[in-house]
């Protein structure tokens, strides 16, 4: 036993020193190489975390393995639209902490861009298969000062749902065809008429979703209205009295004047956008203004809630414009961007994270486990897109190309707050006049900003 | 100053504070306490750091154009009087002052101190068994986190609720009612707090009053009202101002149950000044606005440190 000792004590000073060594080499190597930071949104972009982690995941070990002298730091950020941005805004205050990629959403870009925080990526667009694929409106929509700085990876835009069950009991045409908002209101008024108990039509309204209540709301009723400006170019003010606007909060007006709309407590939950989702589910609810991403929330995959048998209850089509005018389809278009920081010590490495993420593989999976449609024109014709969610897929698809953007200022979000307490008035005061309503608008933006801001069109 | 000369003075001051030659030499000429400052600065530094000098930074950034990001993230600097005098023209801030104002008169000063006093009196008078039960549920609701209690507060008021149901309607309360409703609900999730600190007020009312009032004839009505209350006005007091404050702060109830909304109709200060901050990105009329509630809380804080003192004075 007491010739072991010795051995025993060189074999574990061997070990230490072997495991020291190892360890010491390791760092060495961690140290040496370069680190490629990429935050995102961790609980509110996909549809589900488990999601979000196996596609950040997998983008981090896709890179690592193209480039082994890289690792990519994911910086995932919890909690809602909100958070991301006041988390990311922060994060971008130092150069210490901006991370070197960063999926933001579309209507900040442009605040972002102007901070001086992000870096331009016009010099590395021409080199890539899928940028010359994104529709011009997509693809002005990182476009600030005339420069690109941001690319969409995901877009989301509305149509319209309606139950096709309900529709045959009160004999009107399936497949249904709105030409026109007038047919929207006729066939609402058939289902109030002869199904009592029954939601004849959801159109968001109120304050509680914030600017996604106008995206999936009263957003594609102004875009296919006869004026939709929102800012006005040329005179650099926001518009708070137009024709559009007018005619929106008509609808709006004839939708809660004849109570053919959701419940205020339904209207004004914080969940208001996603809540039809169920409603239509459970038939309790005839015609809905949604968002692209309910055909892929009914799916197996995601399942909030399950549907199986969607496809055979709830249609789709294009939310008409108001007179049926060219294009016959209106939508807005919001969705998340992938930006480059301008304090990034390895830009082109960075951007070539961004290629990767921009991919069709990558695209087509962030679209299906998102709720998103690929900006790209090619990919939304995949097979692996179209059939995840057959036919929700393919109409959102289709008028994605006509989408309208909102304008990318700090000043937007309250130009929106004053159209949502507008449409709010309707759902608290039914007997409220359009004139009341444009009145709670003006007063609101122009409370807000400063009268020499705003403007009238006739 | 030495060990030798704090240790001195430590054993001046606990043998009565007679002023010594010795004891002189711990203290300035101008006979400040150099042991207790040394004692307090710990407290003070954290103090100037944690509190004073935020506080003092957010009054400064009221007075600039800092925004949380575009142009004037980075690059922002001093605006003057800009900010305030669109505070004095901005229509959503008098509203919001407004609202402030009825939920902390409504909700606070009335309905929690009306509702806390009659729960202290129950308990007072009521079987032992009944009293541990009920003051336990009151002050479960008081301990409950603010989103615990939001929630609950919209599932009960909301169409479909609890309400909703015991009323035989479909009405959503909550949005017919907003501000009842919320002050209410502010009412439920505070009185505990309130409780706690009357009940604890009529344990000192001194029991040979009350049996003199009774002895000369008085009703209950009139003990409570002649004897009982000035007896307890500086607890009164002190609980209302606490209870303010504390109503004051409570962003969370609102911001989950209404976000301020319908409309503004819930829109109080710490709501309006979150949303300019962070929904508009307009960081420095969000500091104002903020600066605006740290001067309604310093005038309560005031009005509290008052009473304490009274209170204080008369024990």
């Amino acid at each position: 036993m007491k010739s072991l000792k010795p051995l025993l004590c060189s074999t574990v000073i061997a070990g230490l020193a072997a495991f020291g060594l190892q360890a010491g080499t390791r760092s060495a190597q961690a140290a040496d190489k370069t680190v490629i930071s990429v935050a995102y949104g961790e609980t509110y972009v996909f549809d589900t975390e488990d999601l979000t982690k196996k596609w950040w995941y997998g983008i981090k070990s896709q890179f690592e393995s193209a480039h082994p002298d890289v690792t990519v730091q994911l910086v995932p950020i919890g909690g809602g639209y909100d958070d991301i941005i006041n988390k990311l805004s922060l994060l971008y205050r130092s150069s210490r902490t901006a991370p070197d990629v960063a999926q933001i959403a579309t209507p900040v870009i442009g605040e972002f861009a102007s901070s001086g925080y992000l870096a331009p990526l016009d010099s590395y667009l021409p080199s890539t298969s899928w940028w010359a694929q994104f529709p011009k409106v997509i693809q002005g929509e990182g476009v600030y000062q005339g420069k690109v700085y941001a690319v969409n990876t995901g877009e989301n835009d509305s149509q319209l749902y309606y139950n096709m069950d309900m529709f045959k009991k009160v004999r009107l045409p399936v497949p249904w065809t709105p030409h026109n908002w007038n047919d929207i209101l006729v066939a609402a008024r058939a289902i109030k008429a002869k199904l009592p108990g029954v939601v004849p039509i959801w159109l968001n309204a109120g304050t509680s979703s914030g600017d996604n209540g106008i995206l999936q709301g009263a957003g594609n009723l102004l875009a296919g209205s006869d004026l939709p400006t929102i800012f006005d170019d040329k005179t650099g003010k926001w518009v708070v009295d137009s024709p559009g606007l007018r005619e929106t909060l008509d609808f709006f007006h004839s939708v809660y004047s004849e109570h053919m709309g959701g419940q205020a407590s339904d209207l004004f939950s914080p969940s208001a956008v996603t809540i039809p989702l169920t409603l239509l589910q459970q038939s309790k609810v005839a015609i809905v203004f949604g968002s692209n991403y309910y055909g892929g929330n009914w799916t197996k995959l995601i399942c909030s809630p399950c549907w199986p048998v969607a496809a055979q209850v709830a249609g789709v089509v294009p939310i008409p414009t108001i007179h049926g005018q060219a294009p016959n389809a209106a939508t807005t278009v919001g969705g998340w961007d992938l930006v480059v920081s301008s304090a990034s010590k390895n830009p082109k490495l960075a951007w070539e994270l961004v290629d990767l993420m921009e991919n069709e593989e990558n695209q087509i999976t962030a679209a299906n486990w998102a709720g998103f449609v690929p900006a790209s024109q090619e990919f939304v014709k995949a097979p692996d897109f179209v059939n995840f969610a057959p036919p929700y897929n393919a109409v959102s698809a289709q008028v994605l190309p006509v989408g309208v953007i909102s304008p990318s200022s700090p000043d937007y979000l309250i130009w929106s707050h004053g159209l949502q307490e507008a449409t709010g008035a309707f759902v608290t005061h039914p007997d409220t006049t359009v004139d009341a309503a444009i009145g709670i608008m003006s007063n609101y933006v122009t409370n807000q900003l400063d009268p020499s801001q705003v403007e009238t069109l006739k | 100053m030495s060990a030798d000369s704090l240790e001195l003075d430590l054993e001046r001051r606990v043998g009565g504070g007679h002023t010594s030659a010795t004891g002189s030499k711990s203290r300035w000429q101008d006979g400040i306490d150099v042991a207790a400052i040394l004692l307090l600065a710990p407290a003070v530094v954290l103090l100037l750091a944690l509190f004073v000098g935020p506080v003092a930074f957010a009054f400064y950034l009221g007075l600039t154009n800092i925004s949380l990001v575009g142009p004037t993230a980075l690059h922002w600097h001093f605006t003057g009087l800009v900010n305030l005098r669109k505070l004095m023209h901005d229509q959503v801030f008098w509203e919001s002052l407004r609202i402030t104002g009825i939920f902390l008169a409504v909700s606070a000063i009335f309905g929690v101190t009306v509702v806390g006093m009659v729960l202290a009196l129950l308990i007072q008078h009521a079987i032992a068994w009944l009293r541990v039960a009920v003051g336990a549920i009151v002050v479960v609701a008081w301990m409950l986190p603010p989103i615990t209690a939001a929630l609950l507060w919209y599932a009960f008021s909301t169409s479909g609720g609890t309400l909703s149901f015991v009323t035989g309607t479909h009405m959503d309360f909550l949005n017919a009612f907003p501000m009842t409703i919320i002050c209410l609900a502010n009412i439920w999730s505070t009185a505990g707090f309130s409780m706690l600190v009357l009940a604890a007020g009529l344990r000192n009312v001194p029991s040979e009053v009350l049996e003199a009032g009774r002895m000369e004839g008085a009703s209950k009505w009139t003990i409570f009202r002649s004897l009982t209350l000035p007896i307890m006005q500086p607890t009164i007091v002190t609980n209302i101002l606490l209870v303010t404050l504390l109503s004051l702060a409570n962003f969370s109830l609102i911001y989950i149950m209404t976000a301020g909304g319908p409309g503004n109709a819930t829109n109080i200060l710490p709501i309006y000044s979150y949303q300019e901050a962070f929904q508009f990105n307009k960081l420095s009329y969000g500091a104002l606005l903020g600066d605006v509630i740290v001067i309604i809380a310093t005038v309560f804080a005031y009005f509290y440190v008052r009473a304490s003192r009274r209170t204080v004075l008369s024990v």
